[in-house]
């Protein structure tokens, strides 16, 4: 069995591939007590797939793990999680109608009947002990992401799991509850425990790691102690490959009409909005996910009528714009949920390129389909979709690919108004820049509403910003405004400066 | 209505009722797991042969009944096989599972029709059944239905008090964290499906073993698709399943004693009525329960790995 403070973990040679996607390539890595190790890498640098190895979710094509020297195989989670080995996933694997108790003690071999009440008291302790406060029967679904993490992490330890593994903890994180979460690391690791924290974010790497390994497209490129780290742009560098520009260009544009106006907007969630954006600016939106961000595009684009007050668009009433939307030179949404909302996966471009242009093809009855074809063919070259083909499959698609096409397909429309809900999310930095770029160049034609959960984003983009904690804007205020925009953080967890 | 008119009316429905709950709480085993079997028509039937002709050659009832429930878990272990093994539709491999079930029971049945075996006759239990009214409706049955009243809270308390239980609720809700967990999600499925099929075959033996003593083709006339029903309509409370299947036992005792009366209604009409109720029943539930109590993860198939 594990003993404290001298276990130590070795991945050797490890390769794994699906289909034709080498996700690892031949790592080795070696894991000690006592020590945050980070491994940083863009989204499908592999980190995750390595790390799902070391949890025995997936099995290496080739190579093996040493646990304190002796050969082990990690056949199942059972194995892994026997010899020590706990990860809290990027998607909780927690069961929502379930209580915190009940998920702990999933799993867990003692004896045949469960006996509520002790095994809640069990967690209570337990949560005491580490300082990670929560309610030992609530059920999850009523829990915020932050609470539910620390069910993940009371879950490893009630396992004394030695080995914990971190899958992107941050992103659904305050950055309140972001500290607390890297206090209680520490505290773990200076217990003895071996942490991995995995991330793509290098302010993130560099104030919680001991070491840090940098994976690219497969392999380790470099692994480097933090104190000998010398800029942020270095191991970003390292992180992409090539040199990568943090400022982007952003043109003066002089702001001119009002095409949205919100006047005192509440529901369930919202709470009295009051916005307004002009022709040639970017109002970033920003705040955690469920503060009433979702609610108040859906009453923007036409999804849900505002219950209580009033939204113009290019100064028509809600009920008069969306009685008969114009499909072109009007409003275009950009939604978060590429695909699902945005597009149809089994359907090629062409089809997809029609979902919302189909107005503009149409001649009576008839679909004139060799015209869209030529069209999209023409944008998905323009916008560098990869592959340049419209007749595959939206599917076929990677991520950033999607959501270039869907912008190609959305600036077709020439719209006055965007609406983009968290447009670079889970896409690789090549094409995030690629996006951002393309949101400045629609400025100059549109008023754009950016929601966006990355405050870099929102930063580098918008001309104004408004911080959203739970229905209500806490602040709206332009970006050239620094002492405002430092106390952001405090908005976003809802402390009015 | 006089006491003497709807007493035995309850005592009926209870009767009529008993089948239904072991379909019934059979299915929302399988669920809980996460696999939709839609085969219980099919498992219902087989069932009910293997009883019968069990008991027929042995003479014993009881092995009868024990083996209609391995017949029952035998049939479900092929639907295991297809979503299981093969990762195929649980939806169609189901409805495939109804039809072979019907037809095999009817084939093997066919030397059978007409005939009869020894099955299971009420005893009164002594005391319960002297209590005014409840005595005459619940303790005045065959060995079968006092059976049935243990199963429910047993599996109340096997889903909330039990590791077991713990684990088949898991992977029907989130198959991912299950396996994240440790747990075999395959090997709780393959349990939720056979302990599934077994309590559905042990209702199809009651069919020809307690309700009638004779064989005759189609004998379980759409119960399985009734308890299909009754799942959604129970939210998948065990609990909540057997006030169903009286509802329903109740519809049915119903319609054949006024049939007996010579009312004016045609029978075809009043035979239809269970199958009314079931779709009120489903409007119902739906609108009340918004599906929010069902499985997560019912019907969606997991990689072998898991």
């Amino acid at each position: 069995m594990v003993n404290g403070t001298q276990s130590f973990i070795r991945l050797e040679n490890i390769s794994k591939s699906f289909g034709s996607v080498h996700a690892n390539r031949n790592i080795s890595l070696d894991l000690y007590s006592g020590k945050i190790k980070a491994l940083l890498g863009e989204n499908g640098a592999g980190k995750s797939t390595l790390m799902s190895i070391l949890a025995g979710k997936l099995q290496p094509d080739q190579g093996r793990i040493w646990l304190n020297g002796q050969p082990v195989d990690f056949s199942s989670t059972k194995a892994a999680i026997k010899a020590g080995v706990g990860m809290v996933y990027q998607h909780f694997m927690l069961v929502d109608a379930m209580t915190v108790t009940e998920n702990i003690f999933l799993g867990q071999e003692e004896g045949f009947l469960i006996k509520p009440k002790k095994l809640e008291h069990q967690v209570k302790d337990l949560a005491s002990k580490y300082g990670l406060d929560i309610d030992p029967s609530a059920r999850i679904s009523a829990l915020s992401m932050g609470e539910r993490q620390r069910v993940e992490i009371l879950k490893l330890l009630q396992r004394q799991s030695q080995f914990l593994i971190f899958d992107e903890p941050t992103t659904v994180l305050t950055p309140h509850e972001t500290t607390q979460l890297f206090e209680a690391l520490k505290q773990m690791a200076h217990q003895g425990k071996a942490i991995v924290f995995i991330s793509h974010k290098l302010d993130e790497v560099l104030e919680i790691a001991d070491e840090i390994v940098v994976l690219r497209q497969g392999s380790v490129v470099e692994t480097l102690n933090v104190s000998d780290v010398t800029s942020k742009s270095e191991l970003a560098q390292l992180m992409v490959g090539r040199e990568i520009m943090f400022q982007i260009e952003k043109q003066p544009v002089e702001p001119k009409q009002i095409v949205l106006r919100v006047e005192s907007l509440s529901d369930d969630v919202l709470k009295n909005i009051n916005l307004e954006v002009r022709q040639g600016e970017i109002l970033g939106i920003v705040g955690v996910a469920g503060n009433g961000q979702k609610p108040l595009i859906e009453t923007i684009c036409g999804l849900n009528p505002p219950r209580q007050g009033k939204v113009f668009i290019f100064g028509q009433s809600w009920n008069q714009f969306f009685a008969h939307r114009p499909w072109d030179g009007a409003l275009s949404y950009i939604p978060e949920d590429r695909q699902g909302l945005a597009t149809c996966l089994g359907l090629d471009l062409v089809d997809n390129f029609l979902l919302t242009t189909r107005e503009g093809f149409t001649k009576g009855p008839w679909l004139m389909k060799k015209q869209a074809e030529e069209k999209a063919q023409g944008l998905i070259e323009t916008f560098g979709v990869q592959p340049g083909d419209v007749r595959v499959l939206a599917r076929q698609l990677s991520g950033g690919n999607l959501q270039k096409m869907v912008l190609s397909r959305e600036f077709y429309r020439r719209p006055r108004l965007i609406v983009a809900e968290q447009p670079t999310q889970g896409l690789d930095i090549a094409a995030t820049e690629d996006i951002w770029n393309l949101l400045l160049k629609a400025r100059e034609k549109a008023g754009v509403v950016l929601i966006t959960g990355d405050l870099t984003e929102a930063l580098a983009l918008s001309d104004r910003v408004a911080v959203m904690y739970e229905g209500q804007i806490m602040d709206t205020f332009h970006t050239s405004d620094t002492e405002k925009i430092d106390q952001i953080g405090l908005m976003m967890a809802g402390i009015a400066p | 209505m006089s006491l003497e008119f709807l007493l035995p009316l309850l005592a009926a429905a209870v009767q009529s009722g008993t089948p239904i709950l072991y379909a019934t709480l059979g299915e929302i085993f399988t669920e809980k797991s996460g696999i939709l079997n839609l085969g219980i028509e099919g498992i219902m039937m087989l069932g009910a042969l293997a009883g019968f002709v069990t008991s027929k050659v042995t003479g014993s009832p009881i092995l009868g009944f024990l083996l209609g429930g391995c017949a029952g878990a035998l049939l479900a272990s092929l639907h295991g096989l297809v979503c299981l093994g093969f990762q195929g539709n649980q939806v169609v491999s189901g409805l495939a599972l109804t039809i072979l079930g019907i037809g095999l029971a009817d084939y093997l049945g066919t030397p059978f029709i007409g005939q009869d075996a020894s099955g299971f006759s009420p005893i009164s239990i002594p005391i319960l059944s002297e209590i005014p009214l409840v005595g005459r409706v619940f303790f005045n049955h065959d060995p079968l239905v006092y059976t049935s009243y243990i199963i429910p809270p047993l599996m109340w308390i096997f889903f909330r008090y039990t590791r077991w239980g713990l684990g088949v609720r898991a992977v029907g809700e989130y198959p991912e964290a299950a396996y994240a967990g440790g747990l075999s999600v395959i090997g709780y499925r393959w349990a939720g499906i056979l302990v599934g099929g077994y309590l559905v075959g042990l209702g199809g033996a009651y069919l020809s073993l307690a309700y009638t003593h004779l064989w005759t083709n189609g004998l379980s006339a759409g119960r399985g698709w009734i308890a299909v029903a009754l799942v959604i309509f129970a939210f998948w409370n065990p609990m909540r399943a057997a006030v169903g299947a009286y509802l329903f036992g109740g519809v049915m005792a119903f319609q054949l004693r006024l049939q007996a009366t010579g009312t004016h209604i045609p029978s075809s009409l009043l035979l239809m009525l269970p199958y009314g109720l079931t779709v009120i029943v489903l409007v119902f539930s739906s609108w009340k329960g918004q599906g929010l109590d069902a499985p997560a993860a019912l019907g969606i198939n997991v990689e072998p790995s898991e």
